[in-house]
C-alpha cells in the first residue's frame, strides 16, 4: 500500500469522516493544536532566548530549562496528539501537499537539533549554565531551534491556505 | 451610524478595497504575524500566569518576570492588532453575523481590562496574598486563552 493509499484510507475511515463533518469537533481540536503551539511554542522561546543571552541573562541556564520542561513537554504533547487527529480528518487532501513534507522534515531538524543539545550540553547544565554569555555551540543550538520551529510553523499555516485552493 | 453600516464603510473604503485586491499570499503573511504575534503574547501572559500561580519558574520573582516579558508582550499585542486589522477590514460584514467574532472581542475586553487593572496591581507587588495571585493568573491565562479560542472558531463559522 502506498503513502498516498494509506492517506485515502484513514481520511475516507468512519472516525476521519466523522471528525471532518463534525461541526465543533473540528474547530476544537484545531483551537487545541493553537494554543498547544503558543505554551510550547512560545516556552520553548524563552528558553532559546536564554540561551542567546537576550533573556533573563542573569539566571542560571538549569533555573529556566528544568522548571520549565514539563510544560514544555505537555504542550508538545497536545500538538502531536491534536496534530495526528488533524492529519487523519483531512489526509487524502494534506498528504498531496510538498509543504507539509517540508513541516515534518523541518520538526524532524528541530527534533535533532534538540535531542544534540540535550545529550551534549543539557545533562550538566550545572557547569556551564551560570554565565551570561554561553559556548557558541549552545547559541547556536538556541538559534537553530528558533529558526526551526519557525520555519515549522509558517510550513504548518500553510497547509490550510494552500489546502482551500 | 450603526455597527452594521461602519464595518460596510470600512470595507468598500479605498484602503478597505486596496487590501481586498491583494495578493492571496498577503493574506498568508498576515496570518502567519497574527500567529506570531499570538506565540509572543500568550508565552508571555502564561509565563507570568504560571508565577502568580505557583509554578513555572518560580525562583523568579514576580516583578522580573513581569519586567522581562513587557516587551514581548506588547510586541506581540501590537503584530496582534496591526495583522488582524488588515485581515478584519477588507471582509469587515462577513464578521457582523459571527457570533464568535463578537464572543472573541468581548473576552478581549475582559482579558485587557483584568491586565491593566488587576494583574498589573497584583504584579507590581511580589508579597501578595497568595489566593489573589493564584486567583488573578488563572484569571487572565483563561481569558487570553478563550480569546485564542473564540479567534480559531470564528473562520470556521463565517
Amino acid at each position: 500500500m502506498s503513502l498516498v493509499e494509506f492517506a485515502q484510507l484513514l481520511n475516507d475511515s468512519e472516525f476521519g469522516t466523522a471528525l471532518r463533518e463534525s461541526v465543533y469537533m473540528f474547530p476544537l481540536i484545531e483551537g487545541l493544536h493553537l494554543i498547544g503551539l503558543a505554551v510550547a511554542l512560545g516556552l520553548l522561546f524563552f528558553v532559546d532566548l536564554r540561551l542567546l543571552g537576550l533573556f533573563l541573562p542573569q539566571l542560571p541556564v538549569g533555573q529556566v530549562l528544568h522548571p520549565l520542561r514539563p510544560w514544555l513537554l505537555g504542550g508538545f504533547l497536545i500538538i502531536f496528539a491534536t496534530g495526528i487527529l488533524l492529519f487523519v480528518a483531512t489526509a487524502a487532501k494534506i498528504i498531496t501537499l510538498p509543504v507539509f513534507f517540508y513541516k515534518l522534515g523541518f520538526i524532524a531538524l528541530a527534533g535533532i537539533n534538540a535531542l544534540w543539545f540535550e545529550l551534549k550540553w543539557g545533562r550538566d547544565v550545572g557547569h556551564w549554565g551560570n554565565e551570561s554569555t554561553l559556548p557558541v555551540a549552545v547559541r547556536f543550538a538556541g538559534f537553530t531551534s528558533l529558526t526551526l520551529w519557525s520555519l515549522v510553523v509558517i510550513a504548518g499555516r500553510l497547509i490550510p491556505y494552500l489546502s482551500y485552493q | 451610524m450603526s455597527v452594521l453600516e461602519l464595518f460596510k464603510a470600512l470595507q468598500s473604503s479605498a484602503f478597505g478595497r486596496f487590501v481586498g485586491g491583494l495578493d492571496h499570499l498577503f493574506c498568508a503573511v498576515l496570518e502567519l504575524g497574527h500567529i506570531a504575534g499570538m506565540i509572543l503574547l500568550l508565552a508571555s501572559v502564561l509565563l507570568t500566569s504560571l508565577n502568580l500561580l505557583g509554578l513555572g519558574l518560580r525562583s523568579v520573582p514576580l516583578t522580573e518576570i513581569q519586567r522581562s516579558t513587557r516587551k514581548l508582550f506588547w510586541t506581540g499585542l501590537t503584530l496582534l492588532v496591526v495583522s488582524g486589522l488588515l485581515i478584519f477590514i477588507p471582509a469587515a460584514t462577513s464578521y457582523y453575523s459571527n457570533d464568535f467574532f463578537w464572543a472573541k472581542f468581548i473576552l478581549l475586553g475582559l482579558a485587557l481590562l483584568v491586565y491593566f487593572t488587576l494583574y498589573r496591581w497584583v504584579a507590581a507587588r511580589d508579597s501578595n496574598q497568595i489566593w489573589l495571585a493564584k486567583a488573578t493568573g488563572g484569571l487572565a491565562l483563561s481569558l487570553w486563552l478563550g480569546v485564542a479560542f473564540a479567534g480559531r472558531f470564528i473562520g470556521f463559522f463565517a
